[in-house]
């Protein structure tokens, strides 16, 4: 297996396999439909920061590209999508979940916001784009599971609420203990939150020396890596826990904040009230 | 100063060395390139088996006031703040590249490599569960290859978010690793330490090269000649100059399991002999023929 795996990697570079390549090329014929559907959970009682984070990523970097997109709202979403985590998009009969995946199925029918940058500026992006989902997303997932206040008091009561018990205890401990046994895989198990604030502002301190003054990350155009870094710094800004470090982190960088409402007045002016568009001063919180 | 009489007394340790490399294990050859870059007065401990260290793994980072700390990334950033900076001549804004190629690292390359080592059964067996075997405590080394591969499997599956890792997934990890290292290839960058961390095995030239040059500069003592040969089967198409003993000595043990099980089927009868077959082997091996007969009809006299 392993000489076959050398002749056939020596033949193709960062292709993702035979299978798909060739699904791409079918579906790149066919337009962008209007009926797109974008599922994640439910607003208002059970989605939560990760996720929320994530799926706000997709709808920024679909506004982005002017492609549209309905957002539907369903308890059972992530038992939905094909990998098993949200947000995932209907496009056609085609169901793609999660940024990564969905640029590119989006970059097959035509529509690519990173077509401009040379090779270097791509390597970048992509670098800066696992730096979020290295250190952002899986502190939003630390703090949201293995802090005991947290998970007792916001995520497992959110998580399950669309269910009734005994299943809603079953399912949230189950989660928590699937999250609890990735963060042990990857060695976060045995930080303390005080170290995962840490490395959330130095995280936040790498994305704003990257940015500095430029209105984007790659100056005057937006990229899946804005997209990204807009879903989870908004979300964390408007999203009440149970305290407020997280949110002070990012504020103390005052490029990030005029960065994310500079991309919510462009992007999200048109959409309703109390949808995506949530004013920093009151705070709204995904309670 | 305060910073060296705190790095005075911290203690760092890694997997021993091997194959001309200061340390066999990724992480480790992470962490000692950057305390070398970086100048840093560690006290190396360089030891065989993982329960001696402080956290229970290796690397890891023993502070005077911190406690320990086991994750390469977080032990840079601790070296970091304790003024022992590999790259304090840096802006700004590549300071944070780094820190995001780092990420990319661990996320692309990372998965390739750990399957490389630890999944892949031909490297595992061969080369892996071998050296750490010998070099594990009695009776560590019966148990210990089999829980750190348990372990790096478990990762390698969390991290890439799959429940299944089938055998079309390593051209994926394959795929990706590619990708990662064609990125690097084409910044000047700064990340020495973690890319030769993560290029101690033979792939692009460029990059290959490099890394002999921080070999034989940062790490004289270790030996002149390159680099690790027995490590793995190349899965990023590096060159078979340095297979053909590796490859000989797996077609050898082939062979030699081969003839072993085929002459023990033939002994008990197990496979029977036909009389066109029989000629066959009357002009290789007339003492195993007179055996086989003897047996076949010993079988037919028993079945």
């Amino acid at each position: 297996m392993s000489l076959a795996a050398e002749a056939f990697v020596s033949q193709i570079a960062g292709c993702r396999g035979p299978e798909r390549t060739i699904s791409r090329i079918k579906q790149s014929a066919e337009p962008w439909p209007e009926n797109a559907t974008l599922y994640q959970p439910l607003r208002e009682d059970q989605i939560l920061l990760s996720d929320c984070a994530s799926s706000l990523a997709v709808q920024a970097y679909l506004r982005m590209c002017n492609l549209p997109v309905h957002v539907s709202c369903r308890s059972n979403a992530e038992y939905m999508s094909p990998s098993g985590k949200v947000p995932f998009v209907h496009v056609g009969n085609q169901v793609v979940s999660e940024l990564g995946p969905i640029v590119q199925f989006t970059k097959a029918k035509g529509h690519s916001l990173s077509d401009g940058l040379d090779d270097v500026q791509r390597a970048e992006m992509k670098a800066y784009m696992e730096l979020v989902n290295n250190m952002l997303l899986t502190a939003e997932l630390y703090i949201q599971w293995c802090d005991d206040t947290t998970a007792t008091e916001i995520s497992r009561p959110r998580y399950s609420s669309p269910y009734s018990w005994p299943l809603n205890q079953i399912l949230a401990y189950q989660k928590q203990w699937e999250v609890r046994r990735k963060m042990n895989a990857i060695g976060w198990a045995g930080k303390s939150l005080e170290q995962v604030y840490e490395d959330v502002s130095q995280c936040c301190q790498a994305l704003s020396q990257r940015l500095g003054t430029q209105p984007y990350f790659f100056n005057k155009q937006p990229t899946e890596l804005d997209a990204l870094v807009f879903g989870h710094l908004f979300t964390i800004l408007t999203t009440r826990l149970t305290s407020d470090e997280l949110g002070e982190k990012i504020k103390s960088y005052s490029n990030l904040l005029a960065f994310c409402r500079r991309i919510e007045q462009s992007y999200f002016e048109d959409s309703q009230a109390g949808s995506s568009s949530r004013g920093y001063s009151k705070g709204p919180s995904l309670f | 100063m305060a910073a060296p009489s705190q790095m005075a007394t911290s203690q760092l340790y890694c997997w021993e060395g091997d194959w001309d490399l200061p340390s066999v294990d990724n992480e480790c050859l992470i962490v000692l390139a950057y305390a070398k870059f970086a100048g840093a007065p560690l006290k190396l401990h360089k030891i065989g088996n993982p329960w001696r260290s402080p956290t229970g793994s290796l690397p890891a980072l023993k502070t005077r006031k911190n406690g320990s700390l086991s994750q390469p990334s977080d032990i840079i950033i601790h070296l970091r703040k304790q003024k022992y900076n590999a790259d304090f001549d840096l802006s700004a804004k590549e300071e944070a590249d780094t820190l995001a190629f780092i990420s990319l690292l661990e996320e692309k390359l990372m998965p390739a490599l750990v399957y490389t080592r630890w999944i892949d059964p031909k490297n595992y067996v061969e080369v892996t569960r071998r050296w750490h075997a010998k070099h594990a405590p009695f009776p560590l080394n019966f148990f210990l290859p089999g829980s750190i591969q348990r372990q790096q499997l478990e990762r390698l599956r969390l991290v890439r978010g799959d429940e299944e890792l089938t055998a079309g997934e390593e051209l994926e990890l394959y795929c990706d690793a590619m990708e990662c290292m064609n990125l690097l290839s084409q910044r000047p960058s700064p990340l020495d330490s973690f890319v030769f961390g993560y290029l101690h095995l033979k792939s692009l030239d460029n990059l290959s090269h490099f890394c002999s040059n921080i070999l034989a500069l940062y790490f004289p003592s270790e030996g002149r000649e390159g680099f690790s040969r027995k490590v793995s089967s190349q899965p990023e198409g590096g060159d078979a100059d340095n297979e053909p003993g590796k490859r000989r000595k797996q077609l050898l043990s082939v062979l030699v399991a081969l003839g072993a099980m085929l002459s023990y089927a033939l002994l008990t009868g197990i496979v029977a002999i036909q009389h066109v077959k029989q000629e066959a082997l009357d002009h290789r091996s007339p003492g195993l023929t007179s055996l086989s007969s003897n047996e076949e009809e010993d079988e037919e006299g028993r079945g």
